[in-house]
């Protein structure tokens, strides 16, 4: 009998009331029996009754209901307001910061070391920017803010007066500071790069022999970072020194004290200058400058050394490979990092070495003076 | 009457045969778990089985005792819940 036939109204709403409470009760009885069932088993294998144990450990246990204590019966917040002394600095520190102040004041634990060197890093960058601008201001008569000049005066009097860097006019942007007192009076951008039209013979030999000075494309500018700057390759700088000293100077002083020069013919102007404004190659790394050049490879491995044993006239420690021709060398030399001379010096070439680490102390070299005074 | 009981007896098949009716007790026992009736009915078999001793306690005692509590311990939210699901399964299939 099929149910369509059964409408649903009037009384057999009732029926179908009943029918449904029938159909309920079914459902809740079946579910007892399933617990009476569960209970029953679990009497008769004896596990029912394992979580009452004697009374008096219930009691003991027994769940706390009162308000300002957690269902232990504890107080929750009772060590909130309490202050302990940190054994390191002595101050009164409230519990909960407890832990994090002992971390920083004993400078243990991962943030601790992490927040110190940032900070270390962030003085030195501000250091050395005052640094910067110090000397620019002796040159450029730019007023500038008082704490860097008092700084600066302090700086300067620290300098040995006697030490052999005194006449160097030129400093590096990322090196250490030139001499103190006489600096040339040529245009100095340290923000863009020297302007290498207005400079004198000389002064572009002092420069091109402490820095980069490729001309960059955008500015015309000399780049002024130091000899092993990433952004040029050493055939640029070969090439810039080329173009100011003549074909006479001599090229990039490699380790193998090559001359490298002698092939070299300087074209017209126009190409000339053409191929000196590369644009800048970001992606040129000092290892990958080093490996073009075979003979630099022997200056990289004494990078990481620290020793101020260079022909230092100037900036720059450690150790990478410049450009120094003898003509520059016989102006002043040029800067020299770690390693010396390696491969000997030979009248027409030294191996010199600048490094693009920034964070040099000041080279004090005596010693490579009397080498410098040789060559001269 | 007859047609009552045969109409009863088809509304069951039906159910059965759907799978309904497991849906439904599934659904059922889910709900007292949750709302602690099982709970509740197990703390007076505890009382039941003390009454009667561990040892002899039976089946048909314990059914005897605990369904009538069983059925008026069902929350009304759960009652309401399940009459809704039988009507629509019976207005759906049954008409």
């Amino acid at each position: 009998m099929k149910m369509e036939d059964m409408p649903l109204s009037g009384p057999d709403n009732t029926r179908l009331e009943a029918l449904v409470h029938d159909i309920y009760s079914e459902l809740v009885e079946d579910a007892c029996l399933g617990l009476c069932f569960e209970v029953h088993r679990a009497v008769k294998q004896g596990c029912f009754f394992l979580d009452e144990t004697d009374q008096e450990s219930m009691k003991e246990f027994e769940i706390v209901d009162q308000p300002g204590v957690d269902i232990f019966g504890q107080v929750y917040n009772q060590w909130k307001n309490k202050e302990c002394e940190c054994p390191n600095c002595k101050r009164l520190i409230a519990a909960s910061r407890f832990a994090p102040h002992l971390e920083k004041c004993l400078g243990m634990g991962r943030n601790s070391s992490r927040i110190a060197n940032r900070r270390l890093a962030s003085n030195n960058n501000m250091s050395k920017s005052e640094s910067d601008q110090e000397d620019n201001d002796d040159l450029n008569d730019n007023d500038w803010s008082y704490g860097a000049e008092k700084k600066a005066k302090k700086r300067k009097s620290d300098k040995n007066q006697n030490s052999p860097r005194r006449s160097k006019s030129l400093k590096l942007k990322n090196g250490e500071l030139g001499s103190s007192g006489s600096s040339e009076p040529y245009k100095y951008n340290y923000n863009t790069g020297i302007n290498y039209e207005t400079l004198g013979p000389d002064e572009v030999r002092s420069i091109l022999s402490t820095q980069c000075g490729v001309i960059s494309e955008h500015t015309k500018k000399m780049c002024t970072r130091s000899q092993r700057c990433p952004q040029h390759t050493d055939e640029q700088r070969r090439a810039v020194r080329v173009f100011f000293l003549g074909p006479s100077a001599p090229s990039l002083p490699d380790a193998d004290a090559v001359v490298e020069s002698d092939s070299f013919d300087i074209p017209d102007g126009q190409t000339l200058m053409s191929r000196l404004q590369w644009e800048d190659s970001p992606d040129i790394s000092p290892t990958d400058s080093a490996s073009s050049k075979a003979s630099t490879n022997h200056s990289d491995s004494r990078r990481p050394k620290k020793k101020k044993t260079s022909l230092g006239l100037n900036s720059g420690g450690g150790v990478g490979v410049g450009v120094v021709g003898v003509g520059v060398v016989g102006v002043g030399g040029g800067g020299i990092g770690g390693g010396g001379m390696s491969g000997g010096s030979s009248s027409s070439q030294s191996n010199i070495s600048l490094s693009t680490k920034r964070k040099r102390p000041k080279l004090s070299a005596p010693s490579i003076t009397s080498i410098y005074d040789d060559l001269n | 009457m007859s047609t009552e009981c045969r109409m009863r007896a088809t509304v069951n098949q039906k159910l059965t045969e759907m799978g309904e009716r497991e849906r439904l007790k599934e659904l059922l026992r889910a709900k007292l778990t949750e709302c602690g009736w099982e709970d509740q009915i197990k703390a007076h078999c505890k009382e039941v089985i003390k009454d009667k001793g561990l040892e002899h306690v039976t089946v048909e005692d314990l059914v005897a005792e605990i369904t009538p509590i069983g059925r008026a311990l069902v929350p009304d939210s759960v009652k309401k819940e399940l009459f809704h699901r039988i009507k629509a399964f019976l207005a759906q299939h049954a008409t």
